[in-house]
């Protein structure tokens, strides 16, 4: 969906002689003209592009505009044409070039909010001019709440904290507790018992107590021991049902909790890779178990105990009017101010946590910092001056710590002054009422009881409302997570290729992880099956992006990628995870034996295949050495075993997968030279009869290739086996010459 | 590890080795080219960009488009800047931009805050934190901004003394100069964000 043009600039079109319905593109940029925050609007149509900044309209034929470009900027970016024929990168100091027509036009800036629209803009717009008909613009997300029209603060997720509904929210994760109905009904029951039992205490210990047994024209007169006998078994009851409850309680939250984080790390799973790299996988781990915590605290200590708090407040407010309602009443009125001024010390108190605990964790950065840098501390000589970059932030933690002890030495006698107080209102006014005679003591007693036991719940409901935003807020994020549907998705109908010739093609493809930042750019490459092809080019030259994109972890923005001249987005995904295999230049080993490691791509492997495979790899010798032999377990990330063993075993893990399609990230790590040798024949022996495309660095490596690949940023500049590019003298050679050099200079001969 | 010579395992490095040295020629050398006030002239071009003349020694070089980085965007934004061809070859550093003549460096420094465009913030008009984000409604030297703040990821700090450095979700960036002039319930609530 493209942006809608208001009726304003629709008036200035027609006013300028152009038809607002000719209008193919068009896109609004929050800058004007002179870089205030304002508007201007650039609106493309078949053969012109017209830009409108309040009265002025100025229009450029396309066919008279360079190739049009969304360029980026440091925090923003600028729509700006180029000349045809010029590269990105076009940079020619063109010694006597006229700085006219032939050059960069800049046509308007925008910030970084507007970046992405500009991008397809200027993608769409450079079809134009080529004569394409822009393929239809990307579906663009909504990025204001509909409801409320605050900005989504997630530009990923459509989701508005103000408006999510926090009722559909709860009623779905109440769904969760569907299993354990009737736990929970035992609960319910438990928890009114719970309440009703407590606040029959004090009924009983005040006014039947004092009105009933000790006075002398009371219904029980002396009946004490009995009455005592009743305190206890309400008591026990009382325990009895609370111990009831939350046993019941903890198993039936955890066991949903328990629930909830399975369907979470199942979906975790199914998420494409895109989702990861967005939100930090650190950061993910945290949510989720943060999340969850969230969710089961309010499950284990929030709702039930709202629960019971609502039933005892009723419970006691209740008995207390029936018992003398003027007197509650009187109690009643100070209430709110309690809530009020609970609420109002409860943000400060948060602010001075806050500032206490930021600045305790710039100390401990601090102290880490030179305490793991100390090698670099003492070669330097800077002792004195990291004793003293402690000093004034110690002296920052010295004083919140110092400001939030000292409220709070102010706050709690202050706050327990004010609930003493509560008790003397009782007192005084119930007190009086006695003196009057109307009130007898036993209810007065029953209720210093009723408000002693009317504090807990009333402290705890000021809590209840951000309790409850927090877990929704969760509950939305875990919801969202279960949600999501995986934007690298297999389709309904996929096309099975059980067995690949390994043909593999690609066809104008355009690649960028975020917009505005294309990392490739019109990438054509074809692969014959069997074929090794070697990509070489300098680091961020898009080689592991391409790789990502054969491999179907990313899709592509535009262009194609085919497999056996079929689009890797119609591909069944378990035939192309079959047939494709990676050896990654840090190979992932997961936690489990150095069997099951060989075994990850196909589980069903005998014993002896895995063995087959080990030794293909050159891994066997090592691992029969190993005290445990294959059933090593080797912990996460393959902790104690070398760089080269890894690699090695990562190698057998795709020679047991046996897959037509090898994807090799070729390792720079330094290994000994046997042991580079040892990997360098196991990967020959893998590669043999496989089409594979390797990013490769060693040389010998790239003598292998039948072809080579070179990528200039995002580009294909050269392709040709090794000697037809050292011939041809463009970036290969000299990228070979730079590492030539570089070796002579670090006194090695390079071979040759 | 071990601690032999980098690239003592023969061949293995040496790609990596020749992508750090095939880098651009002005790193090739270690010696940075301190370009001469006087020797520079810029125009402007006619298609709203920046073009640059040196001057001096045997030739005069001329770039018919050129970008200005700052190398010190934060503490010292009008000194060493860098020139850099369009293709991003480092041309030379300037040391400070006072040193140009005043109708060249206006050039430079709309070249400049083109590219580091950091509206200041003159007056926060409202600042709503919930849910994990902060929602702030401003006026800038740029006019009036409305834009939200994941907050706990830095997005917000104080560089130098008092001057906040603030960036939003879609990634533009705004300065504070002295936040402890923003009114009382303001600085409560940019404490929180720190």
């Amino acid at each position: 969906m493209e942006q809608t043009i208001p009726q304003e600039i629709r008036d200035r079109l027609a006013a300028a002689g152009v038809r607002p319905d000719e209008v193919r593109h068009a896109v609004r940029s929050d800058l004007d003209a002179d870089g205030r925050y304002g508007s201007q609007w650039a609106l493309a149509t078949d053969t012109a592009l017209h830009l409108v900044d309040g009265e002025r309209v100025d229009s450029h034929a396309l066919a008279e505009l360079g190739e049009m470009q969304a360029q980026a900027l440091v925090t923003g970016g600028l729509l700006m044409t180029r000349p045809d024929g010029l590269g990105a990168d076009a940079s020619a100091p063109a010694a006597g070039a006229a700085d006219g027509a032939d050059l960069d036009r800049l046509l308007l800036r925008f910030t970084n909010s507007e970046a992405q629209r500009f991008e397809t803009f200027a993608r769409a717009v450079a079809a134009l001019q080529k004569g394409e008909r822009a393929q239809a613009a990307e579906a663009e997300r909504e990025r204001n709440c509909p409801r409320c029209g605050l900005r989504y603060p997630d530009q990923h997720r459509s989701v508005c904290p103000r408006c999510i509904d926090k009722r559909g929210l709860f009623l779905r994760v109440l769904g969760y507790l569907r299993p354990y109905r009737g736990w929970v009904a035992l609960i319910a029951a438990a928890m009114v018992a719970a309440a009703g039992l407590r606040t029959v205490a004090p009924l009983l210990s005040g006014r039947v107590l004092f009105d009933d047994v000790l006075d002398q024209a009371g219904r029980f007169h002396g009946q004490l021991a009995e009455l005592i006998a009743v305190l206890v078994g309400v008591h026990l009851l009382g325990v009895l049902a609370e111990v009831l409850h939350m046993r019941i309680t903890a198993r039936v939250s955890v066991s949903m909790i328990y629930d909830l984080k399975n369907e979470i790390f199942a979906a975790l799973q199914r998420l494409s890779l895109g989702f990861f790299t967005r939100k930090q996988t650190g950061g993910l781990m945290v949510r989720v178990n943060h999340d969850s915590d969230n969710l089961n605290y309010f499950f284990i200590d929030g709702l039930p105990y709202f629960v019971v708090n609502m039933v005892q407040i009723v419970a006691i407010v209740s008995a207390m009017i029936a018992l003398n309602w003027s007197l509650a009443l009187l109690l009643l009125i100070p209430a709110p101010l309690a809530v009020l001024i609970i609420r109002r010390l409860v943000p400060r108190i948060w602010r001075l946590f806050g500032r206490q605990y930021r600045s305790l964790a710039i100390l401990n950065g601090v102290v880490e910092d030179s305490l793991s840098g100390v090698r670099v501390v003492k070669a330097f000589g800077k002792e004195q001056e990291e004793i003293e970059r402690f000093g004034p932030v110690n002296d920052e933690v010295y004083r919140a710590h110092r400001r939030t002890q000292q409220m709070l030495a102010t706050l709690f006698p202050s706050v327990a002054f004010l609930t003493q107080l509560g008790g003397l209102v009782v007192w005084a006014a119930g007190g009086w009422q006695v003196v009057s005679g109307n009130l007898t003591f036993g209810v007065l007693m029953s209720f210093v009881g009723f408000v002693a036991l009317l504090y807990e719940p009333l402290r705890f409901m000021t809590k209840v409302v951000e309790w409850w935003s927090a877990a929704m807020n969760s509950a939305q994020r875990i919801f969202e997570i279960l949600d999501s549907v995986p934007e690298v998705a297999e389709r309904a109908d996929p096309v099975p290729l059980p067995a690949m010739r390994g043909t593999v093609e690609l066809r104008g493809v355009s690649f960028g992880y975020e917009p505005n930042k294309p990392v490739l750019h019109e990438i054509d490459l074809h692969v014959a099956a069997g074929e090794t092809v070697g990509l070489v080019g300098r680091t961020g030259a898009g080689k592991s992006t391409l790789i990502n994109l054969i491999t179907r972890l990313y899709d592509t923005g535009s262009g194609q990628v085919l497999i056996d001249g079929v689009d890797v987005r119609d591909l069944r995904t378990a035939d192309l995870r079959r047939q494709v295999g990676i050896i990654l230049q840090d190979p992932y080993l997961f936690a489990g034996s150095v069997a099951g490691n060989i075994a990850y791509g196909r589980p069903d492997a005998s014993r002896a295949q895995v063995v087959a495979a080990a030794r293909a790899a050159f891994a066997h010798d090592f691992i029969t050495k190993l005290p445990n032999g294959y059933d090593t377990v080797i912990g996460s990330r393959g902790h104690g075993l070398s760089g080269g063993e890894r690699q090695r075993l990562s190698i057998a893990r795709a020679v047991l997968l046996d897959p037509r399609i090898l994807i090799l990230d070729e390792a720079t790590s330094s290994v000994d030279s046997t042991t580079e040798e040892m990997i360098q024949q196991a990967l020959e022996r893998l590669i043999h009869g496989r089409t594979t495309i390797a990013i490769a660095h060693r040389l010998s490596t790239l003598r292998m290739a039948d072809r080579l690949v070179v990528v200039e940023e995002g580009r294909l500049v050269e392709q040709g086996t090794h000697d037809e590019l050292m011939e041809r003298g463009g970036v290969y050679r000299r990228l070979v010459r730079k590492q030539h050099d570089a070796l002579a200079v670090i006194g090695i001969g390079a071979r040759r | 590890m071990s601690e032999a010579k980098p690239g003592a395992n023969g061949h293995g490095d040496a790609a990596e080795a020749a992508e750090h040295t095939a880098g651009h020629t002005a790193e090739h050398t270690a010696e940075v080219r301190m370009l001469a006030p006087a020797a520079l002239r810029f125009a402007a071009t006619e298609g709203g960009f920046l073009a640059l003349t040196v001057t001096g020694g045997e030739k005069s070089e001329h770039y018919p488009r050129i970008n200005a980085f700052r190398t010190f965007p934060l503490s010292d934004a009008d000194r060493y800047l860098s020139l850099r061809d369009a293709g991003g070859k480092e041309i030379g550093i300037l040391e400070s931009l006072a040193d140009l003549r005043s109708d060249q460096a206006a050039l430079l420094r709309q070249e400049l805050e083109r590219r580091y465009f950091t509206p200041v913030i003159e007056r926060v008009r409202s600042l709503k934190e919930e849910f994990g984000y902060s929602y702030w409604l401003v006026e800038t030297d740029a006019g009036q901004r409305r834009f939200t703040v994941q907050s706990g990821k830095n997005n917000v700090t104080v560089v130098g003394e008092r001057r906040l450095l603030i960036v939003d979700v879609d990634g533009n960036r705004f300065f504070v100069d002295d936040y402890h002039r923003l009114d009382r319930n303001m600085l409560k609530t940019v404490e929180t964000l720190l």
